[in-house]
């Protein structure tokens, strides 16, 4: 799935961009983590620690472990976001 | 998706516990290789024990030609080369088994080997062309070109996603431009195995690994390093200076490097790690000599029970590190995954060998101090194996987060040994659900999170390794009558372990706070280090 248009989007991609000190604008959003960002596995999870502060979602370590690409993480994101903010309204 | 997780491995091997048992107790992995492992480990035990004079080696900084050559006739650049190269296609294990043999002699020459065997020629194995393993083997066999692997930059080494070396593509060929540090068999290796950046091949930050041969214009090798132990194994910089190679060159998928690197570690860890095994069995060999002939306050040292707690503890930490590597081979034969077992292996042999060593200096007193009783000798050749192949601080980091990354599994099986060790098993089983308990609460309270959490990490990764280790020696010794004494001793040493890191775990995240508080105070006047949140 592609979240081009995910509002997640950019805020993911710079924080990649920071993280591994590139421009923003050659990051694809199908990029893989390890493979196209070189990043291994303790470096990937530092980056999703990083996007589960900042963007104030809960992220399981099984559940990181599964994400591949930066599509991926975004879509994630955005899944949890919306959960959460459907258990905040229903409570 | 992302790659596959590896099992729980401390319920590895519960479904068939005769079998693992059966792999734990003996050295190789076939029928084929029961035949030939032994001649083989004779015929190098000899060879080195009559070559390699290890105080000269020490003080010389170098492996003598002359040895070199020997080993090289005896076929043994060929041990993990595949027969139908001219190899003697042997499994890890039985590999694991003669590095071990030549390290309990002389440790550059186990480690010339053993790296060669490893990360040298492994991934030219696995996923060199068709074409260059045709080219090389019959070199690499001849021990004409001794293999070695370029990883390691002066600005990367524990983070090796750092590296700089680049490879561009220059139509059909590769260039490669950088310089690679510590390069262990440099000085005299035909060819080079280098992690490089290849930006266009895969993404801008993509890695692969190129293999490069040593006469490759562009190629310079630098002066040996002066080292505090394994002073005869060669360790240089090699630079790369628009040293062009075919793509072809280029190991496996372009792109994988760093995966295809780490895979590589996991052979070099274990053959590292069967290299602990042979120094601890040569300080364990002399500190026995040594308490059993010194006599004091009219005995023999050896009776007083605080020496003879040294040497059991020796014995136990042996059998522990013995146990994990066969586990390695064994797991690598029945086609399960390495990559953590290896760098359980690699860990735990390497501080169980310095620990034998340091207790075997104990023991001999000033004897030990001194160079020529060879304990001091050992002890410096074992200090580095906590360092190179990642270094076991960022290991148990890394250790932890692939334990607790692991989706939970249900409730496994009990742990059922009737017989002789059932008190041992149902203690395991215990510590076992303790641990499941455990890291489950840090998964809920921490989530991704716990990345951040480094001694969180470290606890689980050795309470998991501890557990691990006991399991292997109660599974040995149900094969292994003979071995129960040593056995027991061994797991009980295991489990108290386990049960204390499972203890620094509960106060893990308190002892981060403190640490950092005093650890602040200390860097203030002096650095920029970016300040870690440890709440
Ligand atoms: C004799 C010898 C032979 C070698 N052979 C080879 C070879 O053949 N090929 C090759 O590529 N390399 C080789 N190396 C390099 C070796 O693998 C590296 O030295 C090792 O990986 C550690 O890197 P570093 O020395 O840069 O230490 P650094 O990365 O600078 O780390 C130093 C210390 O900092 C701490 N640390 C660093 N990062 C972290 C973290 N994330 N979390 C917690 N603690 C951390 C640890 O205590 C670590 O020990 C060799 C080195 C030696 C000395």
């Amino acid at each position: 799935m592609s979240t081009s248009e995910s509002p997640t989007r950019d805020r993911v991609i710079a924080m990649v961009a920071k993280i591994l000190k590139l421009d923003a604008s050659k990051i694809n959003t199908s990029d893989r983590l390890r493979e196209d960002l070189g990043m291994d596995s303790l470096a990937s999870l530092e980056l999703l620690s990083c996007i589960s502060d900042e963007l104030d979602v809960d992220i399981e370590l099984d559940e990181a472990m599964e994400l591949v690409t930066i599509d991926d993480a975004c879509a994630f994101v955005d899944r949890v976001t919306a959960e959460q903010r459907g258990a905040g309204a229903a409570s | 998706m992302a790659q596959a997780l590896p099992p729980e491995p401390i319920a590895v091997g519960l479904e068939n516990q005769e079998a693992l048992g059966a792999g734990l107790s003996v050295a190789h992995a076939t029928p084929a290789e029961a035949e030939a492992l032994p001649l083989v480990r004779a015929e190098s035990t000899r060879l080195v024990a009559s070559l390699a004079d290890a105080a000269a080696i020490d003080r010389d900084g170098a492996i003598p030609l002359a040895l070199r050559q020997a080993v090289a006739d005896a076929g043994l650049f060929g041990l993990t080369v595949p027969e139908e190269h001219g190899g003697a296609g042997f499994s890890l294990k039985a590999a694991c088994a003669v590095v071990a043999d030549l390290a309990a002699i002389e440790r550059s020459t186990a480690i010339m080997i053993g790296l060669h065997s490893g990360l040298g020629v492994r991934p030219l194995v696995e996923l060199g062309s068709a074409e260059l393993q045709a080219r090389m083997f019959p070199e690499i066999v001849s021990g004409a070109r001794i293999a070695s692997f370029a990883a390691t930059e002066a600005e990367a080494g524990s983070d090796l996603t750092g590296i700089r070396t680049t490879g561009t593509v220059v139509g059909d060929q590769l260039r490669v431009d950088g310089e690679k540090v510590y390069v262990t068999n440099g000085g005299f290796a035909g060819c080079y195995t280098v992690l490089a950046r290849t930006p266009g091949l895969g993404g801008q930050r993509a890695h692969s690994l190129v293999f490069v041969p040593r006469e490759t214009p562009g190629v310079t090798i630098g002066p040996e390093e002066d080292k505090l132990g394994i002073r005869g194994s060669s360790t240089v910089t090699v630079t790369f200076e628009g040293a062009m190679v075919p793509q072809g060159m280029i190991l496996g998928q372009a792109g994988r490097g760093i995966d295809q690197a780490h895979a590589a570690l996991s052979w070099g860890r274990t053959l590292m790690a069967a290299g602990c095994v042979g120094t601890a069995r040569a300080a364990l060999h002399l500190a026995l000599s040594h308490v059993t002939s010194r006599q004091q306050f009219g005995k023999p040292i050896g009776d007083f029970t605080a020496s003879r707690a040294h040497v059991a503890r020796m014995a136990a930490r042996l059998y522990a590190s013995e146990t994990l590597v066969r586990w390695v081979g064994h797991a690598l034969a029945s086609g399960q995954p390495i990559d953590e077992l290896s760098l359980g292996a690699k860990v735990l042999c390497s501080e169980a060998s310095f620990e034998i060593c340091d207790r075997a200096l104990q023991l001999h007193g000033a004897l030990g101090f001194i160079e020529p009783t060879g304990v001091a000798r050992l002890t410096r050749d074992c200090r580095i194996t906590r360092i190179f192949e990642g270094a076991n601080d960022v290991l148990l980091v890394r250790g932890g987060a692939a334990v607790l990354g692991r989706k939970p599994a249900p409730a496994p099986a009990r742990l059922s040994l009737p017989g002789p060790l059932e008190r041992e098993a149902k203690a395991w089983d215990a510590l076992r659900s303790r641990f499941t308990d455990a890291t489950a609460s840090v998964r809920a309270e921490h989530g991704v999170g716990v990345v951040r959490h480094q001694l969180v990490l470290q606890a689980v990764a050795r309470a998991n390794l501890a557990l691990l280790a006991a399991l292997g020696c109660l599974f040995r010794a149900q094969a292994r009558p003979d071995e129960l004494t040593l056995a027991r001793h061994a797991t009980e040493d295991l489990l108290f372990e386990a049960e204390q890191h499972l203890n620094d775990l509960a106060r893990a995240v308190r002892d981060e706070a403190r640490v950092h508080a005093v650890s602040d105070q200390l860097y203030a006047p002096l650095s920029r280090i970016t300040k870690e949140d440890p709440s």
